[in-house]
Formats: C-alpha cells, sequence, structure tokens
C-alpha cells in the first residue's frame, strides 16, 4: 500500500514538473530584432520601413493577433497616411488601424494609443506633440509550443504632412493582444524601441527638432493667438550672452494678419521671464498673445519672433544661440 | 350577550374602517428641483490648460463674468469660449448641463458644464478651447461676494 502511494507521489512530482516547466517555456514574448528605416527624407516623401520580428513560442497560447505602435508627430496624421503589410512563415496579410472602441486587455480602460502613450511616453523625444499610432495584424496566430515565428512588417508612410522640417525619433512597439506590456514569470510580452534621429527636409514651415534640447520650448506646441502659451528659456542647453543673469526677459515682434509688426521689447514685469526654481536656470512666462502685443478685435497674429534678453537689454539670445531671432508660427495643424 | 354581540360588531367596524383607511393612497409631494440661477459675478478660482495648472502663473483675479438677466457681460477679458458680450440660455433652468453663449453678431456657442456645490458654494465649471482645439481649458468659477 505505502509503495503504491510512493509511486503515485512521483508521478504528481513528474506531473508538476512538466507542467511548470511548460509554463515557464509557454512565454511568447515578442521582440523587435532590427528596424529598416532611411536617415532622411522629404517632406511629403513615402518612406519604407521594415520591422523585423521575433516570436518565440514554446507553449500554446492565443490565438492572438499582433499588435504594432508606430510614435510620430502628431502633424504627420500618421493614421491617414500610412500602410502596413507583414510576411511571415503563417501567411502575408496586412495591418489595419485599431478603432478607439476595442480596448486593450491591461490597458487599464485606456484605448491601445493611450496605453502606449502612458507605457512609452514620447520615447526619448523632448517635445510632447506625438502620438503613438496602434495597428493589428488581420489575422490571429497561435503560438504552438517548440518555434520561433519570424516575420517583416512592411509600413509605408508619408512623412511630415504638415509640411514641417522635422528631427524626431520615431519609435515602434509591439505586443499581442492576448497580453499587452507585461511582464510575468513566462517572460516580457511586449519589445519596444526607438530609433536614431530621423531627419525630414525639404518644407516650407518651421523646424521640429524633437531631437535635440531646445533653447527655448512654446507650450502647448501648437496654439494660436488667443491661447495661452507658455514660454520657456532653458539656460542649460548651452552658454549664451544671458549665462549667470538673475533676471531674463522676453523682447518679441508679432506679425499681424493685416501685414503690421507689434514689438514688445522692454523689461519690465509684463516680460519678465521667472526662473521656475531658485538654480533651475529656466525661465518661464505665460502670456495670452492678444493681450501682451495688444492686437485689436480684427487683427490675428500670425507668427512672432523673439530673443530672450538680460535686465539691461544689452544682450539677447536668439535661435541656435545666434543673433536670428527665434521663431513661433501659430497654427493648429 | 346582545352587549358583547355590540360590542363585537364596533370592533368590527373599526378594524374595517382603520384597514380602509391604511390603504387609502397618499398622494406624493412634488419636489420640485431648484431653478439654477446663475445670475451674478463670477470669477476663476482655478484654470488648466491641457491638465497643467495654470492658476499660479496666470493673474485670473480681475476676469469676471457677469451674468444677468438680459446676457452676460465680460470684465478684463482673457481667453474664453467668446469675447464680446453677449445673451445666454442654459438647455434645462432644473437640470442644466449645457450652457450656450451667443456673442453680439455671432453663432452661438454651446459647451458642457457642471454645476456642483463645493465647501458650500456654488461653482461652474466650464470646458472650452479658445484657440487650437486640441487646446483644451477648464475653468472652475465661483460668484463674487
Amino acid at each position: 500500500m505505502r509503495t503504491s502511494l510512493h509511486i503515485k507521489g512521483k508521478h504528481l512530482w513528474r506531473i508538476c514538473t512538466c507542467l511548470i516547466l511548460g509554463i515557464v517555456l509557454a512565454c511568447c514574448g515578442e521582440v523587435i530584432t532590427g528596424v529598416d528605416q532611411p536617415t532622411t527624407a522629404k517632406v511629403g516623401d513615402i518612406v519604407p520601413i521594415t520591422v523585423h520580428i521575433s516570436i518565440p513560442t514554446a507553449g500554446n497560447g492565443g490565438p492572438d493577433y499582433l499588435v504594432l505602435g508606430i510614435l510620430v508627430p502628431k502633424g504627420w496624421k500618421a493614421a491617414q497616411n500610412t500602410t502596413i503589410t507583414y510576411t511571415s512563415p503563417l501567411g502575408d496579410g496586412t495591418m489595419s488601424l485599431i478603432p478607439d472602441g476595442s480596448l486593450p486587455k491591461n490597458g487599464g480602460g485606456l484605448t491601445w494609443s493611450g496605453y502606449m502613450k502612458k507605457t512609452f511616453g514620447n520615447a526619448g523625444n523632448l517635445i510632447d506633440d506625438m502620438e503613438w499610432v496602434a495597428y493589428q495584424t488581420d489575422k490571429a496566430y497561435i503560438h504552438e509550443g517548440g518555434h520561433t515565428i519570424t516575420g517583416d512588417l512592411n509600413i509605408k508612410m508619408k512623412v511630415a504632412a504638415d509640411g514641417n522640417n522635422t528631427l524626431v525619433k520615431l519609435g515602434y512597439v509591439i505586443t499581442d493582444t492576448g497580453n499587452g506590456f507585461i511582464s510575468d514569470g513566462n517572460g516580457t510580452y511586449f519589445s519596444q524601441v526607438s530609433t536614431p534621429c530621423f531627419e525630414v527636409t525639404g518644407g516650407s514651415g518651421d523646424i521640429v527638432d524633437f531631437c535635440n534640447p531646445q533653447l527655448t520650448i512654446v507650450d502647448p506646441p501648437k496654439s494660436l493667438d488667443n491661447d495661452f502659451v507658455t514660454l520657456t528659456f532653458d539656460g542649460n542647453v548651452v552658454a549664451t550672452p544671458v549665462s549667470g543673469e538673475a533676471e531674463v526677459y522676453l523682447c518679441a515682434t508679432a506679425y499681424t494678419d493685416d501685414g503690421k509688426t507689434i514689438t514688445v521689447c522692454e523689461q519690465t514685469a509684463k516680460t519678465l521671464m521667472k526662473q521656475t526654481s531658485a538654480t533651475s536656470k529656466r525661465y518661464q512666462i505665460t502670456f495670452w498673445p492678444r493681450s501682451f502685443f495688444n492686437a485689436t478685435d480684427t487683427q490675428t497674429i500670425v507668427k512672432m519672433e523673439y530673443f530672450v534678453t538680460n535686465k539691461a537689454g544689452t544682450a539677447k539670445v536668439g535661435y541656435g544661440n545666434t543673433a536670428e531671432p527665434f521663431v513661433y508660427t501659430f497654427k493648429c495643424g | 350577550m346582545k352587549k358583547i354581540y355590540q360590542i363585537k360588531a364596533l370592533i368590527l367596524v373599526m378594524t374595517i374602517t382603520i384597514m380602509a383607511a391604511s390603504c387609502k393612497t397618499e398622494k406624493v409631494l412634488q419636489q420640485k428641483e431648484a431653478l439654477k440661477d446663475i445670475t451674478g459675478s463670477w470669477q476663476v478660482i482655478k484654470a488648466t490648460r491641457n491638465g497643467t495648472d495654470l492658476t499660479p502663473i496666470i493673474d485670473f483675479s480681475a476676469f469676471k463674468i457677469n451674468f444677468a438677466s438680459g446676457g452676460y457681460t465680460l470684465v478684463n477679458k482673457l481667453p474664453f469660449l467668446v469675447d464680446k458680450d453677449g445673451a445666454f440660455a442654459l438647455d434645462d433652468p432644473e437640470y442644466p448641463y449645457k450652457i450656450t453663449f451667443t456673442a453680439a453678431g455671432k453663432t452661438p456657442i454651446a459647451t458642457a458644464f457642471t454645476y456642483p456645490i463645493v465647501n458650500g458654494k456654488r461653482q461652474l465649471s466650464l470646458t472650452f478651447s479658445p484657440g487650437c482645439t486640441n487646446n483644451s481649458y477648464v475653468y472652475v468659477l465661483q460668484k463674487v461676494n
């Protein structure tokens, strides 16, 4: 009796070991193994990008859809300007936008796009005017034991639909609808890659540089003269003619739609840029452009050029630490 | 013996009366929801832009919205739903959830609003985009005493 019980226990242990091993090996962590992407493009070009992926599967799971997120400047309107196909040993197909109503399993109620933004933010880009655009495969796949699925996601994206010359770190993330951005004892179910700075040239608009620290940043990045605009001067980026000054001031010229210019270049409380903390060397001013420049009811301010000056008004800093002014265009697109 | 019958009959009648009375349907008093009266002068006590608190960095103290029976007036203007004085309307005076501003000579602009009581005071919370539609502002207003 005792012997038979002993044998049963042995079996139990074997079954348990196999089961645990099975669970551990059931990991189906998608991995981005590489991204082929040009380093430059012209405004409006359709750029081919290939994301190479690998899905090691050992246990059984799914069927799930593969999810791809692309991080792009909002102004590119990537959702309307991108097509994606894929090739894999399980078959080829297309990827389409995930509708907002289709929520990720572990996203806490966020959309896929919101879930990506919450998890990965702007992925190394310095201006918060980027969005994650989420796609999923047309077919679901089963992760079956013992083999690795490799494939290519072929993206064709029209870049810089907003006409702006751009420097940006495009980002990619993959996961599947069964998991999302989670890790557990079985592994990590997603993979995120940010690419080096990608440059778009040949545009007529402003240069939008998401990659490099800027001397001045305007928040919100897209605004009109009837918004509140926060302008921040970052004295940490490079030594400037106003380095070491206790107070800096804004010196700006507005260009209106009726062809007039309005200059406000004084060193008073109105133009004072306050340091965000005693040693931050970041100076900030928030203003309502219509009121700041005293525009009439019929005038619209289309752009402003500006410098940052010292209290005496004798030293000033312009774009790229030169004598040329910074330029900000008031627009929403 | 006869008396006992009489008493019994009396008890029976009383019981029936009581029971009949208990079955009488009561009329529910109609509780009328108070009309939401927003007339008066309102000022901003909190403001956000895309979730960023603007209250400490912008002086809102001079900006006032005066609601009167005939319309509204703006004092010391700041970015708002409308930039001129005009008329306003609530979609439902008892349970309003939408307010419409019609600046003189302009098309009406409606926005959702909430009207909570916080610390015993009515507040008016308005969400709107005076510039780019992607930039969302919330002003929380309180009546000026």
